[in-house]
């Protein structure tokens, strides 16, 4: 394994004291590994989480006009309600809290329980479950379809929301349209090794791919041989337009790097996923290429389409400034 | 007149069922590692040791308190899933308790009912899947019959701590549905299932204090 790390049950802590020093404006709070702005504005607090492992997500989202606080696990589990309720009463202003949750059973669990704890400390709480995957009705380690990169765009809905003064109901219910309108697909190239185990999780031949891979290597729905840019976008896209009728509509697009995908490929699907559209009258408004949710070092792809209205794009294009996305 | 549990006796609850829960370790290990991970007695015996350290504290409580305080601790120390289970189990029964002074013999009903039903849900799963809810789902189902039937106390206490001890060993013939012993061919069949027989240790324990304040 070569990894730049000290030791591998260090990596959670030093990762988000390295964020805190590279971001001023986001706080990081010791052992509970909370990221949170450390400017508490009143109104209606978003925050997410999950396992570590998905960089920038959720650490990254965290700043004016997205998040308010992200909650971290170890790598790929779950962080304990403990911390969540950390993030939960931190920046709860009066105005409740909307929690933004990836559908893996033990994120589930654990919010879930968190949010029960912040009731009876009399703290409103609401959360949204998001299954953008279209790869597989049950996973490893979710009941129904997993949350993945998609995720970003509900960060990005909810938080912009908030901003607006919304109501906690206003911003639970935009967040919630954004997930009824968003679809993903991916796929992966090499495997990704965790930190602690120190190899693989499953292997790939030289020449193979798994379409359908989750973010932590849980299986898809077929591996074959790898396939040219073009034909990887129809595979991708097909998935995808099969589920959810995107026709005559306009969307944003995301194409997501699983962490050791370089760039330029990213920007070669997605020039044969923007061809594709167009063939199909679907209209791209805002286009995003970038890691945006990873997989520690898996190289692969996903593509998420969400489709807009007038409401999701205003909020789409509201201004967000945080270390993994800003717009304005 | 019935019984009447207070905070202090529940401390003590929970002190006996650390002892029995500690005495058993080996035992619990090689049931989990037929099947399991192998680390559910170290977990839950640390969460029970915890609250041992915690019970003079617990005594000095209202029983809603106690449970929420309870809750808490085997949340952050027992971790993972069951850590997730036990700490939703007990918030929602302490949800029952609010405003009592002491547990009686309608209300501990209602406390191991809430248990159940916040099991099932958080953790999204049913009584035959061979989980603690085997040995936890018929020691409430008896719980309820024995007071619909006005069945006297003493009677009533012996019976649901015997079918939580029954529940357990029901789990021995049920495929698992869940967890790491659905990947084995034969999904654990023939073996208890760990969980649930910590569960039966605990409903057996809590019975027997009780029956001691008859």
């Amino acid at each position: 394994m070569k990894k730049i790390i000290n030791e591998p049950t260090k990596v959670v802590s030093e990762f988000l004291k390295g964020m805190e020093k590279a971001h001023p404006e986001l706080e990081y709070t010791e052992k509970l590994e909370v990221l949170s702005r450390r400017e508490k504005s009143d109104k209606v607090a978003v925050i997410s989480g999950g396992g570590a492992g998905h960089e920038p997500a959720h650490a990254g989202y965290v700043g004016m006009g997205m998040l308010d606080a992200a909650v971290t696990g170890n790598v790929f589990s779950s962080p304990s309600p403990d911390r969540i309720i950390e993030a939960i009463t931190k920046m709860n202003a009066g105005k409740g809290v909307l929690m933004i949750i990836k559908n893996y059973s033990g994120d589930i669990m654990n919010f879930g329980l968190a949010k029960d704890l912040a009731e009876l400390e009399d703290i409103q709480v609401e959360s949204v479950v998001v299954r953008d995957d279209v790869a597989v009705k049950d996973s490893t380690y979710s009941t129904g379809r997993r949350g993945i990169a998609g995720t970003v765009f509900v960060h990005k809905i909810a938080g912009a929301k908030a901003e607006t003064g919304a109501s906690l109901q206003e911003v639970k219910a935009a967040a919630e349209k954004a997930i009824e309108n968003i679809r993903s697909m991916g796929m992966a190239m090499t495997p990704c090794t965790l930190p602690a185990v120190g190899k693989p999780g499953f292997l790939l031949g030289e020449d193979e791919v798994e379409i359908g891979m989750g973010i932590h290597g849980e299986p898809g729905v077929m591996r074959t041989t790898m396939k040219t840019a073009q034909e990887t976008a129809e595979i991708l896209l097909d998935k995808i337009l099969q589920d959810y009728d995107y026709s005559n509509s306009e969307v944003a697009l995301m194409v997501n790097g699983l962490g050791a995908t370089p760039l330029m490929e990213l920007y070669i699907l997605e020039n044969e996923i923007q061809t594709l559209l167009e063939e199909k009258q679907i209209k791209v408004y805002k286009t995003f290429v970038g890691n945006y949710m990873t997989a520690l070092d898996m190289s692969g792809c996903s593509v998420t389409l969400m489709k807009l209205d007038e409401e999701l794009k205003k909020l789409l294009d509201a201004p967000c400034n945080t270390p993994g996305l800003k717009i304005g | 007149m019935g019984f009447h549990l207070t905070s202090k006796d529940y401390a003590n609850y929970i002190r006996k069922a650390y002892r029995l829960i500690h005495e058993k370790g080996d035992y619990i290990t090689e049931l989990d590692s037929a099947t399991g991970d192998g680390d559910h007695w170290i977990n839950i015996n640390m969460g029970f040791e915890k609250l041992v350290e915690a019970a003079n504290e617990l005594e000095e409580m209202t029983v809603f308190e106690e449970f929420k305080k309870i809750g808490t601790i085997m949340m952050s120390v027992i971790g993972g899933s069951s850590g997730v289970l036990y700490g939703s189990a007990y918030l929602a029964a302490a949800k029952t308790l609010k405003e009592k002074e002491t547990i009686q013999n309608e209300n501990l009903c209602e406390v191991l009912d809430a248990m159940l039903q916040a099991i099932m849900s958080r953790g999204n799963a049913q009584p035959g899947w061979k989980t603690m809810i085997d040995s936890l789902a018929p020691a409430v189902q008896c719980y309820k019959d024995c007071i619909l039937n006005q069945v006297d106390e003493k009677t009533c206490l012996s019976r649901v701590k015997q079918a939580a001890i029954d529940g357990a060993e029901s789990t021995k013939d049920m495929e698992a549905v869940r967890g790491r012993a659905t990947y084995q061919a034969n999904k654990g069949v023939g073996h208890l299932d760990p969980g649930a027989v910590t569960m039966s240790y605990q409903i057996a324990t809590l019975m027997d204090c009780v029956l001691e304040k008859l």
